[in-house]
């Protein structure tokens, strides 16, 4: 169904906006979310990786 | 007679053959080489992203011969015949995985998102992205393809783990 799929939004200069069905693994291989919407860090910087923890604001990245 | 959708790229040294009715999706080749093997791309093997050795050595990690290397002193008539067709509606790993699964979201230790499944991609302008159902997006902050990985996270040693005493 097409108001079942998964959706990326890709914030200008912030993080990966994941809502819909999914599940998010870690390197590890095990289930880390499931439920949305969660915000990916793109920038590099968050401590609290693999989700976006507002550092991206003190590391300007280019798109 | 051969698969049609089998594909073959050469840097003009090697030739790596594709077979995707033997690709079971391990990721390994662009896990370990997105530079050359990127599944978000067209064509998804770009055999100027690394040096043959490199690419010879990933494509030899492939658990199902998907991928196979040839150095071209040893490619057969029929293969040089083969290196100068190259169709324009070639499919790619992405294409091959299933849409009923919900959509598989990993986070690659020190490298990408690797996304798998039935997704839309909206970006920075709020413009829908190409649709694919595979792809793999940028954690380190530097590609210079935005916002997929183009393996620069490598090059800037990228990792998960910040430094203890802060930066």
């Amino acid at each position: 169904m097409e108001s079942e799929k998964t959706q990326f939004q890709v914030i200008e200069g912030g993080p990966l906006k994941v809502s819909g069905p999914f599940k998010i693994s870690g390197p590890d291989g095990a289930i880390i979310s499931r439920e949305g919407p969660v915000y990916l860090c793109r920038c590099g910087h968050s401590t609290d990786k693999p989700f976006c923890d507002g550092s991206h604001k003190r590391n300007v990245f280019s798109e | 007679m051969a698969d049609p959708r089998n594909r073959q790229y050469t840097n003009g040294d090697i030739t790596v053959f594709w077979i995707p009715s033997k690709c079971i999706h391990a990721t390994t080749c662009f896990r370990e080489l997105i530079e050359v093997f990127n599944p978000g791309r067209r064509p998804w093997v770009n055999m100027d992203g690394a040096p043959s050795r490199r690419i010879m050595e990933v494509v030899n990690k492939c658990p199902t011969h998907a991928l196979v290397w040839k150095d071209n002193k040893d490619l057969t008539k029929e293969e040089l015949k083969a290196q100068r067709n190259v169709l324009p509606t070639e499919e790619n790993p992405g294409n091959l995985s299933s849409p009923n699964e919900s959509t598989s979201i990993r986070i690659m230790r020190d490298g990408p998102i690797v996304v798998e499944g039935a997704f839309t991609i909206i970006g920075t302008n709020n413009e829908k992205l190409r649709p694919t159902t595979l792809s793999s997006f940028c954690r380190c902050g530097s590609s210079r393809n935005m916002p997929y990985c183009d393996g620069t996270h490598r090059k800037i040693d990228f990792r998960d783990q910040n430094p203890v005493n802060g930066e």
